[in-house]
């Protein structure tokens, strides 16, 4: 079956989460994908994540520290549409690999760079550790918890912003390129990708800001979360926009009280009130509860460890967990495309590539014979 | 400025996040959204404004009434005029309401038509709607910011995370299908949803053959940190974050917190050791810290080339609106809302040097570019009127009472 991007050929050369995690999305619709990386694999290979992250493409070394490294690059570029690269600010330019210089060479290209901080700003050149970012751009006072002050988040949300916004922009920018028949230099930074999170909150007028408001201790949402028997946690926030046939307090035998009465209780009414339904909470074993509540209409989520998101009955009902025959660690059980064309459905293409993997393939395809890439190897110029 | 997206035109039904989110980011990089909003407006509207104008800024809003069938065929009337539809109703609730993906493609045969959902079009709970908890709930976010495994209560993590997950997704999932649709001429039907975006968040989590799962950084009971030198210290007068984590950062950092006897402790000569002796370690390190002010450990540390930054409170993000190089580069935008006045908010999240986009458009009020949309479409003035007195469309008069 052809696949969207079926056309599209991408260079990626980045390590961590935001560039091989975003540039996923097309190699699984279909987008040729050839890492680009140092004789011997990316540093980035050492982390876990990596064996996801750097799955369904090809694996090409280059050194990009000698000429012919970066000839061989340049003769990649020319059957490219899209360069991605995460570097720390200035590694490309000292390639000779600028997207200035770049793109004066190969226009039609799309020049993707994932920075910490922007460029051209003041911070460009900054340390961009993912925890700095969410430390200056104000993210960690922007989190609730049990106490006050900032709170470390341990979710890697700078690169989750960033890792989604990566082929949103590719993709723009190929729709442009359509259009005026020129490729173009785009820009993820983490800073953006964090700043993609606080849309909701940070906005300034005339006339005040109007955010939902930060709680001490936190709330919201927070007020939703249960402990079940045996330790176990339950977010039943109701929510499901279907018929509700029985209420949360009919289920779990205790009082109900409409969610907008609560507003109206005196704090010992509320404690008192609340106190009970956290006991008949207590008393219930998640997985029937859960499946009462799914039954009357109302929403519940078990509140699991990562991994444990593999037995979810919506993973197996969209098929979303997938195995995938690492050549080095085996079968393993990934998470599979996170979305779904009807008429031109992704695929997990393969597992991540071994460094260097498709060397003769993808060298051979630029014309260079076997004798011609012995040398290169012999050199450890790939 | 044009942005990348010049030319291409989408339909939005979409309300809350994950449904206006995506085509908002798509109308950021210059497509022409048109929203089209109950005349009861959008259920957002009153509820959180500042959430309200982060997914409809720049958009066009036509008000219509969906319950009547001059609504509807209008709605139909657009989208034939469109090359996107995207919304986030319950599975079959466009259908029931006429507005389906069959009847978007009678319209239109070559619609892009995203719906976007709490748990997708298929599966055992596809039926059910849902929130942004549902989804980091499932995932394991408010399980590991706990931390759960440390003894603490799950957090929820502020804000929609999961909702911009799905919104952005679904974004590059229209623009996916539309270079499909470039090439061969055929539109199609896709789907996202809250609980598979949340779930790209843990991506990195995997099972071996035996079903072993991968090992994970952990955070520490106080949400201060994954380990002694990755971590938010309290100093004199505010919080740092340090970020030592090169061999070569240990020395330096002892040096500057002037504790040299530990660079040569045998507890912490390895991060092996270090990361054993986690815990002594952070107090002999929050003892130093707690000497001197944040801003001259800063300038200390960064001096001596040790990764730190002070973290900072951007009071409600004024300190980021307000930043002059973030609204020269565009990360920052202003405009005139008629309503509300002068307003910052975020800017391009992606930038473009080859196609610039500007956000100088404001978030619409309910049925603003409703007479336009119908003259466009070939409504005459005593129609508009008409469909006006029926109930069927709404544009804002001198009675208009919400919020923005």
């Amino acid at each position: 079956m052809t696949q969207a991007l079926d056309d599209i050929r991408i260079l990626d050369l980045t390590s961590g989460i935001a560039g091989p995690l975003g540039v996923l999305m097309l190699a699984e619709h279909g987008a040729d994908v050839i890492k680009v990386e140092p004789p011997g694999g990316h540093r980035g290979r050492a982390q876990d994540g990596s064996v996801v992250h750097d799955r369904s493409r090809r694996s090409v070394t280059l050194d990009l520290t000698t000429p012919e490294g970066v000839a061989l690059f340049e003769e990649l570029c020319a059957t490219a549409d899209v360069v991605v690269e995460a570097f720390a600010p200035g590694t490309m330019a000292a390639f000779g690999l600028g997207h200035e210089e770049l793109l004066s060479r190969h226009p039609q290209l799309v020049y993707c760079s994932i920075p910490a901080w922007p460029e051209g700003s003041r911070f460009a050149k900054d340390d961009g550790y993912e925890a700095l970012v969410h430390a200056r751009s104000g993210q960690q006072w922007e989190q609730t918890g049990f106490r006050t002050g900032p709170m470390f988040l341990h979710s890697p949300v700078a690169s989750h912003g960033a890792m989604l916004l990566v082929p949103v922009g590719i993709m723009a920018a190929l729709t442009a390129r359509r259009r005026t028949g020129k490729g173009q230099h785009i820009e993820v930074s983490l800073l953006q990708g964090v700043m993609s999170l606080t849309t909701q909150v940070w906005n300034w007028t005339d006339q005040g800001s109007f955010l939902m408001e930060r709680q001490h201790p936190p709330g919201v949402h927070q007020g939703s979360i249960f402990e079940c028997a045996n330790g176990e946690w339950v977010h039943a926030s109701t929510m499901s926009g279907v018929d509700q046939t029985s209420t949360e307090g009919e289920i779990l035998g205790f009082e109900h009280r409409e969610q907008y009465t609560w507003l109206t209780m005196t704090p010992d009414e509320w404690e008192a009130w609340n106190s009970e339904r956290i006991a008949a909470y207590k008393r219930w074993d998640r997985t029937e509860l859960i499946a009462a509540f799914n039954a009357a209409g109302l929403g519940a989520e078990a509140i699991v460890a990562p991994h444990e998101r593999f037995d979810h009955p919506q993973m197996v009902g969209t098929g979303s967990a997938v195995e995938v025959v690492d050549p080095d660690l085996g079968p393993t059980t990934q998470f599979g495309v996170p979305v779904f064309l009807t008429a031109t459905p992704g695929a997990v293409k393969g597992p991540r590539p071994r460094a260097g993997a498709d060397n003769d393939e993808v060298l051979g395809a630029l014309g260079h014979d076997a004798d011609e890439l012995a040398e290169l190897r012999g050199k450890g110029v790939i | 400025m044009p942005g990348p997206l010049e030319g291409l035109r989408v339909i939005d039904f979409g309300q809350y996040i994950a449904g206006p989110f995506g085509p908002m980011l798509l109308g950021d990089m210059g497509a022409e959204v048109i929203k089209i909003e109950p005349i009861r407006g959008d259920n957002m509207r009153p509820l959180v404004v500042g959430s309200f104008m982060g997914c409809q800024r720049g958009k066009l809003d036509i008000a219509l009434d969906l319950k009547q069938p001059d609504g509807v065929r209008i709605a139909l009337e657009l989208i034939a005029t469109a090359d996107m539809v995207h919304h986030n109703m319950t599975l079959g609730t466009a259908d029931r309401l006429g507005i389906g993906y069959e009847a978007a493609r009678a319209a239109r045969p070559d619609i892009i038509y995203c719906n976007n959902f709490m748990y997708g079009a298929e599966g055992p709970l596809a039926y059910k709607g849902g929130i942004d908890p549902h989804g980091q709930a499932a995932a394991g976010l408010e399980w590991e910011q706990g931390p759960v495994a440390e003894g603490g209560t799950p957090i929820w993590i502020r804000y929609g995370h999961g909702d911009v997950a799905a919104a952005m997704s679904s974004a590059a999932a229209l623009l996916i299908a539309l270079h499909h649709r470039e090439r061969t001429g055929e539109g199609q039907f896709l789907w996202a949803s809250i609980f598979h975006g949340t779930m790209l968040y843990v991506a990195d989590s995997w099972l071996d053959a035996d079903g072993t799962p991968t090992t994970r950084p952990q955070l520490d009971r106080e949400q201060l940190g994954l380990s002694a030198l990755y971590r938010l210290y309290e100093t004199q007068d505010g919080w740092l974050q340090l970020a030592a984590v090169r061999e070569r950062d240990w020395p330096e950092l002892c040096r500057v917190l002037r504790v040299e006897p530990l660079v040569d402790d045998p507890r912490y000569s390895t991060e092996a050791a270090r990361h054993e002796h986690r815990a002594v370690l952070t107090d002999e390190l929050a003892r130093a810290f707690g000497a001197d002010l944040a801003v001259n450990w800063r300038r200390r540390l960064r001096a001596a080339g040790v990764p730190c930054e002070v973290s900072v409170d951007m009071l409600d993000g004024e300190h980021v609106l307000f930043d002059d190089e973030l609204f020269r580069l565009g990360l920052v935008t202003e405009y005139v809302h008629p309503i509300l006045g002068r307003t910052r908010q975020f800017g391009n999240l992606v930038t473009f040097d080859g196609t610039p986009a500007v956000q100088d458009r404001p978030t619409p009020r309910v049925g603003e570019d409703t007479r336009e949309l119908l003259a466009r479409i070939g409504y005459g003035e005593a129609e508009m009127q008409d469909l006006k007195d029926r109930g069927v469309v709404t544009w804002p008069g001198d009675d208009y009472a919400f919020p923005v």
